[in-house]
């Protein structure tokens, strides 16, 4: 990936978590930044700049000694990169601007790690290492007194705790990026309509019925009733393993909807497990048609739409074929 | 009035065109009831095809309007209720019970005729 190609993404991700100025400079009050902080910050810059190489060297140095960090350190582009940014941020940190380039930079590494799968312990355990090291230098080169001295790291620190929030937000979200995906992927795959006769739709419904779910069920069955110009509709439910008022409910909803546009809808595969909770929780589902099994179903909605599935008598002739 | 009442054989169709207010749906259901009579229909159907919001005071009217129906001895059917529009009334928990409904205009005709056929059968 290039530079830019980092930066999009590092821009992308930032919209994509909700980190606006208002949400940075939100950040910045959680760790409590004050512009004492900022001259604090000013008082020790000429300490930490000239050893930023040094830092950045002690920072990769103790994640070399960690079997947990070994896919970053053994890509050498992803190192390389790291390191880069590393001394980037270093000189950042002390710059006393933590606006949203700042943040941008800090998604930029915090997606480096992500894609190297370095784990939030292993890089907070490093980040702590870089931190010693720039507090010994603090305490032992600053000027003033030792509380203030103090009280210069304890600033430094803040800005600290502010970038380990955005790197850790960033690892936590790019790993429930997958889980998102596969979520998004089950819900588009799940809602299939199917025309199996002229006017007869099929519905199955596969796994869990949320609200959001049950929304994109009732609105897709709706417009291809439409499309498809459908007088009957079977909704099977086997795949359905607990139906609770809350999904029944759903049910209910989109067997009424789909009634509106003069569809019937006929639900089968209610399980004796199923029906029985169902009876156990008091909900009624007398005013829908339902059905034992899928089959009954589908032979219900022939009837009803005057359609008879006649068999030539001759089953071997499949078989000769 | 932005829905106009017309006879075709035995079945009045009214087609709303447009968003109607309180009182105009209150006019079609009287205009409705007294043509039933006049025409001594067995069908009335109802298009709301252009209509995007079925609030809970026009579904209330077009429940009376098929009540109404049924007692001077005619079917009623709602045609052409979209799909935003059927979802947002279970939404709101809006129903048509014990009404008719059917895809559009041809349907509701259609389904008309068949009624109209097993009555003839059974006499």
């Amino acid at each position: 990936m290039s530079d830019e190609q980092q930066q999009n993404a590092a821009v992308l991700l930032a919209r994509e978590m909700g980190l606006t100025d208002a949400a940075i400079e939100r950040r910045q009050k959680i760790v409590g930044l004050e512009p004492a902080d900022l001259v604090r910050i000013a008082a020790i810059r000429d300490i930490v700049l000239p050893r930023a190489e040094a830092y950045t060297d002690g920072f990769f140095g103790h994640l070399s000694s960690l079997e947990e960090a070994r896919t970053l350190l053994s890509s050498k582009p992803l190192l390389g990169k790291a390191r880069q940014l590393k001394a980037e941020h270093l000189a950042a940190l002390v710059s006393g601007e933590y606006g949203s380039r700042y943040v941008l930079q800090r998604i930029q590494l915090g997606l480096l790690y992500a894609a190297a799968r370095l784990d939030t312990r292993v890089f907070l355990g490093a980040f702590h290492h870089l931190l010693h090291d720039i507090g010994a230098d603090i305490i032992r080169h600053s000027t003033g007194d030792a509380d203030e001295r103090f009280e210069q790291f304890m600033s430094l620190k803040k800005v600290a705790f502010f970038d380990i929030g955005i790197i850790v937000d960033v690892l936590v979200f790019e790993r429930e990026r997958v889980i998102r995906q596969q979520q998004e992927a089950i819900r588009e795959l799940s809602t299939p309509v199917l025309q199996i006769r002229d006017r007869l739709l099929l519905l199955p419904i596969i796994g869990v019925i949320d609200t959001h779910r049950a929304r994109l069920i009732t609105e897709s069955l709706l417009v291809a009733i439409r499309e498809n110009r459908a007088k009957a509709v079977v909704m099977d439910v086997t795949g359905v393993a607990a139906i609770d008022s809350k999904v029944a409910n759903h049910i209910m909803q989109t067997v009424s909807a789909a009634r509106l546009m003069g569809a019937a809808v006929i639900v089968t595969g209610i399980s004796s497990a199923v029906a029985q909770s169902l009876v156990a929780l008091g909900i009624e589902m007398t005013k829908m048609t339902t059905v034992g099994d899928l089959q009954g179903g589908l032979e219900e909605a022939e009837q009803m739409l005057g359609l008879r599935v006649v068999s030539d008598g001759d089953a071997l002739k499949f078989e000769a074929r | 009035m932005a829905a106009t009442i017309l006879k075709q054989g035995s079945v009045l169709i009214a087609s709303i065109q447009a968003a109607l207010s309180d009182r105009e749906l209150i006019e079609l259901r009287d205009a409705f009831a007294e043509r039933v009579g006049r025409f001594r229909s067995r069908g009335v159907i109802v298009d709301v095809t252009a209509l995007d919001v079925l609030d809970s005071f026009a579904t209330r009217t077009l429940r009376d309007i098929a009540y109404t129906a049924k007692l001077r001895g005619a079917t009623a059917v709602v045609v052409g209720i979209q799909p935003d529009v059927a979802f947002a009334m279970v939404q709101l928990g809006l129903s048509l019970d014990g009404i008719l409904t059917a895809l559009d205009l041809e349907e509701g005709m259609s389904l008309l005729s068949g009624i109209e056929e097993d009555r003839r059968r059974a006499r």
